[in-house]
């Protein structure tokens, strides 16, 4: 209750002397069991925040509707990743942002009136105590029992034959209904006309179908490379149950591999495909 | 008169009717159960509670083409896709069949849809009324209620060892097997969804249009097209020719307003630019537009969308806020 | 007579570099088999990564790739960036059952006709050895 009473407590401030305009935090949802993003323009809403183990939501995502607009967010240590990457990239500037960060237990996998006991996959060798940047920490530092991250999950996809690799992926892509939630709700996700929707050139077209899934899950991923910071986000609000995790941390350990490279551990590193070492050869000769 | 099948029986009729048509039915996938062509009558799901999806798909596929246009040795042909088979719908809840019914109102009115047409005439529908109520359904604020036959050809109950036989329709009288004995059962009463009220909010809608409350609620809407996919009565589509080595496609493939494109026009105006206009017209189409229209609620209380939405915009929520917003309005 | 399996090959060459090679492979009647639809580029970092899974989702069953040797860049560093993004995504083909060695990533100058005809049949041959790309 401490924890949140400081959310509170600062979202309120910050409303009365006008610091910001608004608050985007969490509130409880209308099951009365899991949570969902809230936004708070007034102080007298403040006491609507709450947060706990079933605020998975990456509220960073938010800041880009809010562009010009001085905003405050509440922000997990997976979050403030997003937060890097968005300043990384010239999305959001720094001054515009209120981070009220807060050292996270973990996340359970939660689903519509239902909360479970187990922690979300990405919790489980998440090692952040606290939020990477923010501007005030509520509730202090939270020290994690994290396993290692070892990407066993991907190494067990790798070690399959190609064949059933391939069956496994049509499979998983047949299902996809092209809702574009997983898009929508990630922080990496910004272009003004997704390349889905253009026309001239046509990528992938309106149909919906495993060729053309496909296409559309393959190439989001690929944009993704060395940004995706791994909140996963995508794989949780998929209605079909993709397991998108596997296509992007497949990347997130391949460029950590060949680039020594974590997307959203700073904001001013340069990321990996606007830059390269002459010297290096990766698997080309020369 | 009501009939009784056991399961057996049911099993074997179910057989019988797949030897001639195609039956689409629950089938239970990794996680979720879809409503699918079936194969075997043992990949059925009897026991799900409602599907991710629900069985509009069958009437409005997600994708499809509608006609192709080739041209061989100067000869141009168009090659219109045809409807092949008779086919069951089993197994869909009222709410569905409800669902299903809006649907009709746009897409029979006249001229109508020709393949949604000539789907719907060769389509049977087999009810299965619910046993129990989910948190998030409504159907009985909704003008449906767990038991309700009006949408089917046949309606099934099920009891202790079978399921009781309501027929509905001629259309469903002709699919019954022989030897189904009478059943003088007691009828199990239907569960209780959750009560809604929704009279009064659609009369003052018409107010509600410029009320800050969209923008507000639109805050969190991530403008996926989740609600519209999942939802029985959604129907917005979009259309394209698609050319490829002398050969042209027109598809046809779902859409939602929800998207930031779907009502840009030609020349670059678009009437709802603000995430709170986009949020605002589905509920608006659903609980004014189309009744205005077709005098009846474009909404079946099958509580999809309230459970797959990620940020939970709860259609019951918004629903009771604008009572509120109502009430506040007329000075109260 | 039966039809033999004949890959479809997709080839896109630096307009500087490998374009100029392959050019002179053909001047120089050099030949190599005609299984490639070459693609001219003006640099290979030019080669958005979409487009060869474009071009394996409308069917073809490899990708050839070539610009300049690294340092020799015409716009002197567009094939750093071609290097490690075609790394990448090499290992992600393969993670989605799309054959590694169906994409194709070499390095021939404008005076390499020869090399680049052998590279053509080379990659030919191993592709037809693989035979066709599974369709969905």
């Amino acid at each position: 209750m401490e924890l949140i009473q400081q959310i509170r407590d600062k979202a309120r401030s910050l409303l009365e002397e006008g610091t910001v305009e608004g608050v985007i935090g969490y509130e409880r949802a209308s099951d009365g069991v899991t949570a969902r993003p809230f936004f708070a323009y007034k102080p007298s809403v403040t006491e609507r925040l709450i947060f706990d183990e079933t605020c998975a939501h990456n509220l960073v995502k938010y800041l880009l509707d809010k562009k010009g607009k001085k905003m405050a967010v509440v922000v997990k240590p997976c979050d403030s990743r997003a937060i890097n990457l968005l300043l990384n990239e010239g999305q959001i500037e720094r001054d515009k942002v209120f981070i009220i960060g807060v050292g996270c237990p973990g996340m359970v996998e939660t689903s519509w009136n239902y909360k479970s006991e187990t922690l979300q996959a990405k919790c489980r060798s998440c090692q952040l105590s606290k939020p990477l940047v923010y501007d005030f920490l509520a509730g202090g530092e939270l020290e994690r029992q994290a396993e290692e991250e070892t990407y066993s999950d991907i190494a067990q996809a790798e070690a399959e034959s190609l064949a059933t690799r391939r069956e496994f992926w049509l499979e998983q892509f047949s299902r996809c209904i092209r809702c574009y939630a997983c898009r929508q709700v990630c922080p990496g996700c910004y272009c003004p006309v997704c390349f889905a929707e253009r026309l001239e050139p046509l990528w992938v077209g309106i149909r919906i179908a495993p060729e053309e899934n496909e296409l559309w899950q393959t190439i989001r991923t690929f944009h993704l490379a060395g940004r995706c910071i791994g909140c996963n986000e995508c794989e949780r609000v998929c209605p079909v149950d993709i397991p998108l995790s596997l296509l992007n941390r497949k990347l997130e350990k391949d460029v950590k591999e060949l680039f020594a490279f974590q997307a959203g551990l700073d904001a001013d590193e340069p990321p990996p495909f606007a830059t390269f070492k002459k010297e290096e050869k990766l698997e080309f000769g020369e | 008169m009501n009939l009784f099948a056991s399961k057996d029986n049911l099993i074997r009729w179910l057989d019988s009717l797949l030897a001639e048509r195609i039956v689409i039915a629950p089938v239970r996938g990794q996680e979720q159960t879809v409503f699918q062509p079936i194969s075997k009558v043992e990949e059925i799901a009897f026991d799900f509670d409602n599907t991710t999806l629900s069985p509009k798909g069958w009437f409005l596929p997600p994708t499809e083409t509608l006609f192709s246009v080739q041209r061989d040795d100067g000869r141009v042909e168009l090659v219109p896709t045809l409807v092949e088979q008779d086919a069951v719908l089993f197994g869909l809840h009222p709410c569905d069949a409800k669902g299903i019914a809006l649907m009709d109102k746009p897409f029979l009115q006249d001229p109508g849809d020709a393949l949604y047409r000539e789907r719907r005439t060769r389509t049977a529908l087999i009810g299965l009324a619910c046993r129990q109520a989910l948190p998030e359904c409504f159907c009985t604020s909704m003008g449906s209620a767990p038991d309700d036959p009006s949408n089917v050809d046949i309606l099934l109950t099920e009891v202790e060892d079978g399921y009781i036989v309501q027929v509905v329709t001629e259309k469903g009288k002709a699919l019954l097997p022989q030897g189904l004995v009478e059943y003088k059962g007691k009828v199990p009463p239907p569960p209780k969804p959750q009560a809604v009220l929704i009279k009064e909010v659609i009369s003052a809608m018409g107010e509600l249009f410029n009320d800050p409350y969209w923008e507000q609620l639109g805050d969190r809407c991530l403008h996926c097209n989740i609600c519209a996919y999942v939802c029985p009565t959604c129907y917005c589509f979009d259309m394209r020719d698609y050319s490829d080595k002398g050969k042209v496609e027109r598809v046809r493939s779902w859409e939602s307003c929800q998207s930031r494109g779907f009502s840009l026009t030609a020349g670059g105006y678009d009437p709802r630019t603000t995430k709170g206009e986009r949020l605002r017209q589905r509920f608006y189409h659903k609980l004014l537009y189309f009744p205005e229209q077709f005098q009846d609620v474009a909404c079946v209380g099958c509580g999809r969308c309230v459970r797959d939405c990620p940020v939970n915009i709860d259609i019951r929520e918004v629903i009771s806020d604008l009572q509120q917003v109502m009430e506040a309005k007329s000075g109260s | 007579m039966s039809v033999e399996y004949q890959p479809k090959v997709i080839g896109f060459l630096c307009n500087w570099c490998s374009y100029a090679g392959a050019d002179m492979a053909g001047t120089s009647r050099m030949g190599y088999p005609q299984n490639i639809r070459i693609i001219r580029v003006p640099c290979s970092g030019r080669v958005d990564p979409l487009l060869v899974l474009k071009c394996f989702q409308r069917g073809a069953d490899g990708v050839l790739v070539s610009g300049c040797h690294p340092g020799d860049c015409h716009y002197t560093e567009g094939n750093y960036h071609t290097r490690r993004r075609f790394a990448l995504l090499r290992e992600f083909l393969d993670y989605l059952g799309i054959a590694k060695e169906r994409l194709k990533v070499e390095w021939v100058s404008a005076s390499e006709g020869q090399r680049f005809a052998e590279l053509v049949s080379d990659f030919t041959a191993e592709l037809t050895k693989l035979g066709p790309r599974s369709k969905v």
